[in-house]
């Protein structure tokens, strides 16, 4: 348990557990769904904190430079970050723009008012059939 | 071979570039992006098929990006798992061919050069995940082709598709954000984010990060494969998505899921316990979701909802290959891969023109449906029978295969469950095959229909040919399977 111990003793990744968790319990306790991709927000910053931190690095061999072990921010984290966070960008404003369809066909963005999928399609397929 | 080296990273690169020209060229015509479209997966298909020439002479060969060599550049490889760009973009052209009529009406007219662009994009970015050898390239890869799959579900018109796409895109999200995590963790623990070099500095004596790091990708890509207890986005999603998307995500998007499992278990060799922990939860979610899909599957009434099951059931058989282990089983699961996409994409497409020309989703409504689309109710009889794996179809094939590797392993359990899911496929194939010809037409829709256009026929026709080629080809096709599976599970 040493090693689970020590994975633990930092503060930096036990924040971004926690952060990933309040996000995934957001994401699925909220019938919201603006919550809901607020929740999914939460945890896109949870990886990205673990990777950023973990970029910080004193205790492995730096990437480039093998033959000296000092304390390191290695850029590569930074960029991978950097696209995390353009593709974490593109997935908002999809899921927004989806939200705002969704609340302009079924009028409401509350899972618990819209109902199930089932519902609406017998409902939209009766519709269509009555004209 | 010089002349030859700069072909590799085309095949992910000519559908991008050539989607993302979609908007800008061809904005107001919608015919145009049609032409270019169809031309764009043509060549595409055709670079594969010479990246294939190239890999028959020389095996297995890789691109430096750039000139970076690896592994501090980003590498491409091509390797016999990376063949598969062949049959895939071969099937997304074939979709995209469907497309011309049926995207008139079943999207915004405003929307259309945009559809096209994403299917092209989707193409590539399924291409591109294929062929890479870099794990963030891998997650970048993921993210293209997840958010058009996203997209794409919701070009269809009405109430359901932008929900179901938004439950898609939920589920999506949090499976792309596990990859990325287990990513991150490979990263902080080897320093290196190419593949081969990565999975040589894995120290399997700290547990905790290499379990984190599987951990991540297996549920990440489990969902991305709609593996059972996480496919409950999948049944929605692809059947509000208008039919040429469905063909896609259920031939292409969902295969992603398998074939980046198969790829970074590659990092985890050295952890036997674990793997053959995860191999057992994989056999029995398989087999569950085979099952349960199957179950699912029968008692729809909705036909797009049908095939959407079976996609679960079929995902849940390449999943009981896989974790079967042995080099019949996960030869089996890699040809089923291919087979079932093309089966899929032939009874999905058949749907679509069913839809496009009766505007009828119900199995029962479609009640003397050969008397007035011959061709069509022909492609889907025989599809549904490729599905249930009647020999000498393509359906066949894989799931001997797998049935095969289960008694190697010792398991005659499993091959129970691909017999039992086999029945159930046939006696819902069987059902709709029985409305087709034995029923008089009930529908005035079904009386006024005319057989689908060309543009719709003959790719449902030469994909339902696809299913009987590859099910005579069965030997040659597992052979090469075999090879390729080698990589990942040594004999």
């Amino acid at each position: 348990m040493t090693e689970v111990a020590a994975w633990l003793s930092h503060v930096d990744y036990q924040v971004a557990v926690i952060l990933f968790l309040v996000g995934l319990y957001i994401l699925l306790s909220s019938q919201n769904l603006i919550k809901k991709v607020i929740g999914l927000n939460v945890m896109e910053t949870a990886v990205f904190a673990f990777i950023v931190t973990s970029g910080m690095v004193d205790r492995h061999a730096p990437p480039l430079v093998n033959d000296t072990v000092a304390p390191l921010a290695s850029p590569l984290p930074h960029a991978l970050v950097l696209t995390g966070i353009v593709v974490a960008i593109s997935v908002t404003a999809l899921a927004l723009i989806l939200i705002v369809r969704v609340k302009a066909e079924c009028g409401s963005i509350e899972l618990d008012e819209i109902g199930e999928l089932d519902e609406i399609r017998d409902a939209s397929e009766s519709g269509e059939s009555a004209r | 071979m010089s002349r030859w080296s700069h072909w590799l990273p085309l095949v992910a690169l000519v559908p991008v570039v050539g989607g993302a020209l979609v908007p800008v060229l061809f904005r107001r015509h919608g015919r145009a992006a049609y032409a270019w479209t169809v031309v764009v997966a043509a060549s595409t298909t055709l670079v594969a098929v010479m990246l294939m020439q190239r890999l028959s002479v020389e095996g297995p060969f890789s691109y430096a990006a750039g000139g970076w060599l690896a592994p501090y550049g980003i590498e491409l490889r091509f390797d016999r798992i990376a063949a598969i760009t062949i049959p895939f973009s071969l099937i997304a052209g074939l979709a995209m061919v469907f497309s011309r009529a049926y995207a008139e009406r079943a999207v915004d007219p405003a929307r259309v050069p945009f559809y096209y662009a994403l299917l092209l994009i989707n193409l590539g970015g399924v291409n591109g995940f294929l062929i890479t050898g870099d794990l963030f390239n891998l997650f970048v890869f993921v993210e293209i082709f997840s958010v058009s799959a996203y997209a794409l579900v919701a070009t269809a018109r009405g109430p359901v598709p932008g929900l179901a796409a938004l439950q898609y895109l939920l589920f999506g999200a949090v499976s792309s954000l596990l990859v990325l995590f287990a990513v991150g963790v490979v990263f902080a623990h080897t320093g290196s984010l190419n593949l081969e070099d990565a999975a040589g500095r894995m120290d399997f004596s700290k547990p905790m990060p290499v379990a984190l790091a599987l951990g991540g990708f297996a549920i990440g890509f489990a969902v991305k494969a709609a593996l059972f207890p996480v496919h409950l986005w999948l049944p929605d999603a692809h059947a509000a998505a208008p039919a040429p998307v469905s063909a896609i995500l259920s031939a292409l998007v969902v295969k992603t899921g398998v074939v980046g499992m198969l790829r970074t278990f590659e990092l985890f060799a050295g952890a036997e316990a674990m793997l053959s922990t995860l191999f057992t939860l994989l056999i029995w979610l398989g087999a569950l979701g085979a099952l349960g899909g199957a179950v699912m599957a029968f008692v729809q009434r909705d036909i797009k909802l049908m095939l959407a099951y079976s996609t679960v059931t079929n995902i849940g058989y390449v999943f009981i290959g896989l974790g079967l282990a042995n080099l019949n089983a996960a030869g089996g699961a890699g040809v089923h891969v291919v087979n079932h996409a093309v089966i899929k994409t032939t009874l999905f497409l058949a749907v679509g023109a069913v839809i496009h020309r009766t505007g009828l989703r119900d199995i029962d409504d479609l009640r003397g449906l050969s008397r007035r689309m011959p061709l069509t109710a022909f492609a889907l009889a025989f599809g549904l029978m490729a599905l249930a794996g009647i020999p000498p179809t393509a359906g066949f094939v894989g799931k001997w295969q797998i049935a095969l590797g289960a008694l190697e392993a010792g398991r005659p359990g499993l091959m129970a469950v691909v017999i039992i899911g086999g029945v159930l496929v046939l006696a819902y194939g069987i059902r709709v095959i029985n409305a087709m010809y034995f029923r008089a037409p009930a529908s005035v829709r079904v009386l006024g229909a005319d057989e689908a256009p060309a543009s719709m026929w003959l790719p449902v026709l030469i994909l339902a040919a696809g299913c009987l080629a590859l099910g005579l080809a069965g030997r040659m096709t597992v052979d090469f399977a075999m090879m390729a599976m080698r990589s990942v599970y040594p004999p």
